[in-house]
């Protein structure tokens, strides 16, 4: 069968890769998988294909007699990505002189497009998680997909880390009801659960895993990385998160390649550099670009364009370039601060050199000293592809009581069948009869039990036993609130005449005043007033310094990576001609930093302590990276103030962690009582006021997944302030009087898996229970410590009566 | 523990729950209950526990039995929402509480006057006893101090080592003071104290001056 697409292939010029055949071949065999290949690997052709060449197959007469109707559904995390897919669709299916017709669905799409496709929906379909939940709360959806006989899931790797996830399983355990003949695909990016990622996919002990195949692309393509080494070390910063110090050494390797993306990794970040860049060289004006996911849609493509045209030398970035997209005439690509990770980084670095047998070239600029210790990690983990894990979810309840409304709202369902459907799942395979029934219970009373002044109102119950919404006002908001990202608030940004220019999070734009002036999309605006859901603003000629700051971002180094991290410190103290040159690089640093105190070895575990007019700091470094400090840093504070009162601030990053309180912490008590040891671990971590904090925190994404917290109409919106007070409050009642409720419960259970790792923090403390404690009474700041002790997010935790704090508070309270 | 304090020559105690004891009145002030909340969310399908309704009238019938006062005068936000079945709960309440009940109707209260005067309780706009102006809205006006609700005020504090802290709070300036929120299921708005104003923040079951 497939000489029609190596026929084709040769039409092009191109020859298929040994991975593109295997797929066909795969596919048309009937069997399910996963292809592993990276972006722009021609991983579209190699699935597109074969669900064309099916078609053909069962429909001889293919050319004249077109048989109308849904055959296969692409989905993609970012709609972004939609016009990409659809193109190669499209080029496929216009050449073999078919007449399928392939459409998009997403948010994005108009609802005179949604109600023509209701009508007659395209042969291939290319939608999200959410759009595809979307049409399962529309009545009559069996029949929509009753033809359909492929599904894939494009970057499955991003999704499966995720609740979206979550809400593909389910997705998915439904289409494998109702269309008899479905095939499920994905393709993922690599990652090092490969496997499980296919488990995730298919289900666990389904048929359809026992006749599947794992696809691996092997494209051994070559990535050299390359450090920026700043050239006078002694004036590099200890802390920071800008590179701005290393501007200028990236100006040569932008003027000598075709085009170079630079990569932050915050959009303020992004906002700086490109301004800064321009600022210190107007020469490149209108050959630089910037690229974020808050700036407009178009101004996004016409950069995309752009790249593809090669009419621009340089364009500043974020994450919203990770995926998708190929962008042939891209060189070298810079990253700008430390990635977090390793497949992050290696999916930068494979965004240029796409010229076959061209290598892919990357930069790594640190932005303060510490981190060219992971610019040395980093190349040691690209040699060996020490590739992170992506951890799936398990029992996520605030999305089945979401997909259970979504069944509910349109044709109803009955509990038996989606019970047996739902087991399957990876996710809820260890559901019990037991759960089931509270969920039931929860979607029909709002509770366990009926009590007669009730008013709750959400799913019914028919006489026949089907579970469904009868009322259109529930109905209506539950499909506004179909998906699992929960963000902030964002605020349209526009011109009083309407033009429009992006979005941005309410939080900075409620600081702002009228005619204030912030920079943004590389503008300067003056804010005039907040309309709506809409901030309007006009050209300013003043500059500014604000520049909104986004969440996020703050990613933690997997255990891979901080055991390389590690291994670049330890290195410090061996022969120079050894050394990395990242590491010779730091001499300075490193014999500053052994003035006070000394760059551990691999049997020993640092303690530095040290006092300024912030408070006395006392600093831990166990190197594993920014999650786990967080909860060994909670969990120490905790069962420091079982030996005393105390009230402290936390902080951390990926090299260790700080509590900062008002009074000096006894170390050597804290030694003698074994405070690092690994058990009770989880009991403690419990009783620790920050896991009570960040569980808060997870329970507002939970109160609106499960619908427990609405989110608002689009564009009406409630403030995400509201948002996060109703959240909170619900929080703290169900603290007082259910604390059995499984959503409550899922807070702390999420915070413990997914947040604080709680598997990986055994093993660190286990580690440090066989190191040498060297502590440290320093008389100012190291500069290890340096870029923990300026970190002004923090968490805080006390135990001391509140009362008592409140009066040593009261002395400072001024103004 | 409560907190005396002396406004215009009358004594009153401050109690942490949130309500104000007028000792020569035997009056009892309590703003922004918001009661009903709860059953309005289940209402329209959010799922807060039930059981948050009672939370409500046993804080109520706590204070009510620390000071057995003669009067209690709600400073508006009594009910929160329209007319829902909690009003059978409330009718209980008022059934077995001896206290004279009033309320100064508040931007939520938009329950019928009539339902409330079929339990006996008047409405006012506001209130002037003695030098004394009740309302729900802050007010300024010459010579009244003015008792208050409407915005549940709440204060941060900052501490050595970067602490800091939010907690509900009587919100005393020169001739007003605004009540926190009395109700269990509501949030808070911080503000921020000038030169002259007092602040008696709620600290688990204590008044503190701060």
């Amino acid at each position: 069968m497939y000489h029609i697409a190596e026929s084709w292939f040769q039409q092009q010029g191109w020859s298929p890769f040994p991975f593109q055949k295997q797929s066909w071949g795969a596919f048309l065999d009937g069997k399910h998988g996963l292809l592993n290949a990276p972006t722009g690997s021609g991983k579209t052709y190699a699935l597109w294909f074969p669900i064309v060449l099916d078609y053909i197959n069962r429909n001889p007469g293919y050319k004249t007699k077109h048989k109308k109707g849904l055959k296969a559904i692409w989905i993609t995390p970012l709609r972004a990505l939609s016009q990409e897919i659809r193109q190669s669709a499209e080029r496929i299916t216009k050449d073999l002189e078919t007449q399928m017709t392939v459409g998009i669905r997403t948010g994005d799409t108009t609802t005179s497009e949604r109600a023509r496709q209701k009508k007659s929906m395209p042969d291939l379909l290319i939608t999200t998680p959410e759009s595809l939940h979307l049409l399962l709360s529309s009545k009559g959806y069996k029949t929509v997909f009753k033809n359909c006989s492929a599904i894939v899931v494009d970057e499955w790797h991003e999704l499966l880390g995720s609740k979206r996830g979550v809400q593909m399983e389910l997705g998915l355990s439904r289409l494998k009801t109702i269309c008899p003949n479905l095939r499920i695909w994905g393709i993922s990016a690599t990652i090092g659960n490969l496997e499980q990622a296919r488990e995730v996919l298919l289900g666990p002990s389904s048929p359809q895993l026992a006749n599947s195949v794992l696809i691996k692309a092997n494209l051994n393509k070559k990535i050299a990385v390359k450090s920026i080494i700043p050239s006078k070390m002694e004036t590099f910063p200890w802390r920071g998160h800008l590179g701005l110090h290393l501007l200028e050494e990236v100006v040569p390797i932008i003027n000598n390649s075709k085009t170079t993306l630079l990569f932050t990794n915050t959009r303020g970040q992004c906002e700086i550099w490109f301004q800064k860049i321009l600022e210190k060289h107007p020469e490149y004006a209108g050959e630089i670009a910037m690229h974020h996911g808050s700036i407009n849609k178009d101004t996004r493509l016409w950069v995309e364009q752009a790249i593809r045209n090669e009419s621009l030398k340089a364009v500043v970035c974020t994450s919203s370039l990770d995926l998708g997209v190929d962008f042939a005439p891209v060189e070298t690509v810079v990253q700008i601060g430390g990635p977090k990770g390793v497949a992050r980084f290696l999916q930068r670095a494979g965004r240029s050199g796409h010229r076959p047998g061209k290598e892919s070239v990357i930069y790594f600029l640190p932005t303060h000293a510490i981190e060219l210790i992971e610019a040395s990690a980093m190349q040691k983990a690209v040699l060996n592809a020490a590739v992170e894990d992506r951890t799936p979810y398990l029992n996520s309840y605030d999305v089945l009581i979401q997909y259970l409304t979504t069944l509910a709202v349109s044709d109803g369902f009955y509990p038996d069948e989606i019970f047996n459907e739902v087991k399957q799942t990876f996710c809820f395979q260890t559901l019990t009869h037991d759960i089931w029934q509270w969920l039931l219970n929860f979607l029909v009373m709002g509770s366990q039990s009926l009590k007669s002044y009730d008013e709750y109102k959400k799913v019914e119950v028919t006489e026949d036993g089907k579970f469904k919404v009868n009322l259109l006002s529930i109905a209506r908001r539950h499909r506004f609130q179909i998906g699992t990202i929960v963000g902030d608030a964002s605020l349209s940004v526009r011109y009083q005449k309407g033009g429009y220019i992006g979005t941005i999070e309410e939080s900075f734009i409620s600081k702002m005043n009228p005619g204030d002036v912030f920079t943004f999309a590389g503008r300067n605006l003056e804010f005039i007033r907040i309309k709506g859901m809409t901030a309007q603003v006009r050209n300013s000629p003043k500059r500014s310094n604000k520049i909104p700051s986004w969440m996020g971002g703050r990613l933690s180094f997997s255990a891979k990576m901080s055991e390389l991290l590690r291994q670049e410190l330890y290195s410090a103290e061996q022969a120079l001609d050894t050394q990395a040159p990242e590491i010779r690089a730091l001499a300075p640093m490193f014999a500053k930093q052994r003035e006070e105190s000394i760059v551990p070895q691999p049997d020993q575990f640092l303690i530095e302590t040290f006092k300024t007019n912030d408070g006395y700091h006392h600093i831990f470094y166990p190197f594993e990276g920014r999650a786990i400090h967080e909860g060994m840093s909670s969990l120490l504070a905790y069962r420091i103030s079982l030996l005393s009162p105390i009230t402290c601030s936390l902080a951390f990053n990926d090299y260790g962690f700080e509590l900062l309180s008002d009074k000096s912490i006894d170390i050597a008590a804290v030694l003698d009582n074994n405070l690092f040891t690994p058990g009770y671990m989880l009991s403690d971590l419990q009783k620790s006021l920050n896991s009570n904090e960040m569980a808060r925190r997870k329970f507002r994404d939970i109160a609106v997944i499960s619908g427990m917290v609405f989110t608002g109409y689009p564009e009406k919106g409630v403030k995400m302030k509201h948002l996060q007070s109703s959240s909170q409050l619900l929080f703290d009642v169900f603290k007082d009087i259910e604390d059995d409720n499984l959503l409550y419960q899922q807070a702390f259970t999420e915070t413990f898996e997914h947040q604080l790792e709680e598997g990986r923090l055994r093993l660190a403390l286990e580690r440090i229970g066989r190191q040498e404690i060297i502590w440290k009474q320093c008389t100012n700041p190291t500069p290890f410590s340096f870029p923990i002790i300026t970190d002004r997010l923090r968490e805080k935790l006390s135990n001391e009566k509140l009362a008592d704090r409140i009066k040593r508070m009261t002395k400072l309270l001024t103004k | 523990m409560t907190q005396e304090i002396q406004i215009l020559g009358q004594e009153f105690v401050l109690h942490p729950l949130g309500g104000l004891f007028w000792k020569e009145k035997s009056m009892l002030l309590i703003s922004d209950v918001h009661l009903g909340k709860v059953a309005h969310f289940r209402k329209f399908g959010a799922a807060v526990p039930r059981k948050a309704i009672h939370k409500n009238y046993v804080l109520l019938d706590q204070i009510v039995a620390e000071f057995e006062p003669f009067q209690i005068c709600f400073l508006g936000d009594l009910f929160h929402s329209s007319l829902n079945k909690e009003w059978d709960l409330f009718e209980n309440w008022v059934a077995k509480t001896p206290s004279e009940l009033i309320l100064v109707s508040g931007n939520h209260d938009i329950i019928s006057p009539l339902k409330f005067e079929q339990l006996g309780i008047p409405i006012y706009n506001e209130l002037v006893v003695e030098g004394f102006l009740l309302t729900h809205h802050p007010e300024q006006r010459d010579g009244l101090f003015n008792f208050c609700g409407h915005i549940h005020p709440a204060i941060r504090l900052r501490g050595f080592g970067r602490q800091n802290l939010r907690l509900a709070c009587f919100f005393q300036s020169q001739n007003q003071l605004i009540f926190p929120a009395f109700g269990a299921f509501t949030g808070t708005h911080t503000l921020h104290p000038k030169k002259g104003d007092k602040v008696f923040a709620i600290v688990e079951d204590e008044v503190i001056q701060v």
